[in-house]
């Protein structure tokens, strides 16, 4: 990495603190009081935090929202590289055909299945359940698609010198290919927990109970009751806001290059 | 024996998944579309093409169907136009420039509540950031999200501010895969730097731009989430997106036939575009040698 001369370098920081300012206002802001943003005179309090997670149940939102996006990512990961492994590595009756299916599943738009599967859940008694939740988000073609491309990138010697060995299937898959294809896993594995970490949709209308919202579901909610009581309290309101953000925003500065490789690697092949 | 099964075991976890959450409903849609019915009754009467009709007819359709489409056709010539411009500075190996494109690109990992209720706050009528800039200005207070002329412009820019990144970094990809000697060539001949860009750049990042014109078109006709938090589908219509109006005819008005039928169409527009995006990316043109 090259270095520029400072002014350029300056110049850039200052491009993206304007783009990023919404943002790094709002967090600045949930450190303050209603009464200290409506008059102007800056006061540093942690009082929103502490509303958010005592009056307002923040923590079992973030509790329910890391649940909720863990166990979609590990259990979609876990059955799209079982998938992927199959069809980068076998041939059957029927294998083109259900590849076939899980690819064109990337063209049917989500909202499609949404009173269906609303309706599905109800049946099942599963509505308002963490069950509920989680069940439609597990299915991923793309990441099925994805690691099964990266899959076949790795040379069949080594699958067949552990079959050599007398390695069962699944301890080829584990032993062998699991931890070549780690970086592509991890990659898409953090895709997927963004992504259902950022839903919005399925939990609005499958979760009315209070106890069960995601973070998501609980902002939108408080920001919604807010103005009732007149001028809306930013500064609380920014704090759950905050909270939400947070994880994804500190995985953000610590992974970042992952991320942008598994968004590229989706878009660009 | 155990092993001729092994495949179907390892894939039958995701197709069962496939099947029961995205094959299924895509059926059952269809079939609800045809019928009418509340979420309680316990008949839903067959009814043809009604909901269909009723849809076509209605107003409220008609206005969702044009909010969308200048919902995308502004916003999405102004992303490509913007990513473009700023993906070619940025693809630079550069400190700047990758400071700047995590800058850029953090807001599209960021959830879309959290942005739509920060940008409820940007845009707030009384001790919102813009109005507070106005003011200091001089100049008066505007109602951007009760104003009709203005909300659904509201929606584009925080929008736009959100999936720029994205855009940005799948253009710097496909820059980065531009050959170097192309623009050696180019300014051996004495090009100038706007003239390389239009007639080297511009030309060579084209599978790029079909590529992402088609998937924000098809995202355009997705919104729901900054609709839902920031206006819902107000003032008078002005925002009333056509997820948004599935939400309301099937979860708060509970016409599931008419609702299913709205999906219905939905899905129609959304697979062509799909098909001419798979089209697109099986001709991606590649210039190495």
């Amino acid at each position: 990495m090259k270095l520029e001369n400072p002014i350029v370098t300056s110049l850039a920081l200052f491009a993206g603190l304007i783009f990023l300012s919404p943002v790094l206002y709002s967090i600045w802001m949930s450190f303050e009081t209603a009464q200290s943003y409506y008059t102007g005179q800056y006061e540093f309090t942690l009082d929103n935090y502490v509303r958010a997670v005592a009056e307002y149940n923040f923590a079992r939102y973030l509790m329910n929202s890391i649940i909720v996006s863990g166990l979609v990512t590990l259990l979609g990961i876990t059955v799209a590289t079982m998938a992927a492994f199959a069809f980068a590595r076998y041939q059957f009756r029927g294998g083109n055909l259900l590849f076939g299916a899980t690819v064109a599943t990337l063209m049917i738009p989500s909202h499609i299945s949404l009173i269906p599967n609303y309706l599905t859940l109800a049946k099942a008694g599963l509505l308002d359940t963490y069950a509920g939740l989680i069940l439609p988000a597990i299915s991923n073609g793309f990441a099925a698609f994805f690691l099964r491309q990266y899959i076949k990138g790795i040379p069949k010697a080594l699958d067949e010198a552990a079959y050599m060995d007398g390695a069962t299937p699944l301890q080829v898959l584990w032993r062998v290919i699991v931890p070549i294809a780690r970086p592509a896993i991890f990659s898409m594995g953090l895709y997927i927990f963004i992504t259902e970490w950022n839903n919005y949709i399925w939990p609005l209308v499958a979760v009315g109970r209070e106890d069960l919202y995601t973070l998501q579901i609980g902002l939108a909610r408080l920001y919604r009751i807010n103005p009732g009581e007149g001028l809306v309290d930013w500064p609380l309101v920014m704090a759950a806001c905050t909270l939400s953000m947070l994880p994804v925003l500190l995985g953000f500065l610590l992974v970042e290059r992952h991320l942008v490789r598994g968004i590229t690697l989706g878009a660009v092949k | 024996m155990l092993h001729k099964l092994t495949p179907y075991l390892l894939v039958a976890p995701l197709i069962i998944f496939i099947t029961v959450f995205t094959y299924i409903p895509v059926i059952t849609s269809v079939n609800l579309s045809l019928r009418h019915w509340d979420f309680l009754s316990p008949t839903m009467p067959f009814v043809g093409f009604e909901n269909y009709r009723l849809l076509l007819n209605s107003r409220d359709f008609w206005n969702s169907l044009q909010v969308t489409a200048i919902f995308a056709l502004i916003s999405v010539p102004i992303r490509l136009a913007l990513a473009l411009a700023v993906a070619s500075y940025l693809v630079r190996e550069t400190l700047p420039s990758r400071l700047l494109r995590g800058a850029l690109f953090l807001p599209s990992v960021t959830s879309t509540v959290s942005i739509a209720v920060v940008f409820s706050w940007v845009f707030a009528t009384d001790y919102g950031m813009v109005n507070a800039a106005l003011t200091s200005l001089g100049l008066g207070k505007v109602q951007w999200l009760q104003d009709p002329q203005l909300a659904l412009w509201v929606l584009i820019t925080v929008n736009t501010w959100k999936q720029l990144g994205y855009d940005i970094v799948i253009y710097i990809a496909g820059l980065q895969a531009v050959p170097q000697e192309l623009y050696d060539a180019a300014s051996v001949d004495g090009g100038r730097r706007f003239h390389v860009f239009r007639r080297v750049t511009v030309p060579l990042v084209m599978p790029t731009t079909y590529f992402l014109l088609v998937i924000s078109v098809i995202e355009a006709f997705q919104v729901f989430t900054i609709v839902n938090i920031m206006t819902h589908g107000g003032p008078a219509g002005a925002t009333d997106m056509l997820v948004n109006l599935l939400y309301r005819v099937g979860f708060t008005l509970f016409d599931i036939g008419r609702g299913s039928a709205l999906a219905v169409l939905l899905f129609i527009f959304l697979i062509v575009l799909a098909l001419i995006k798979s089209f697109v990316i099986g001709r991606r043109v590649h210039y190495e040698a």
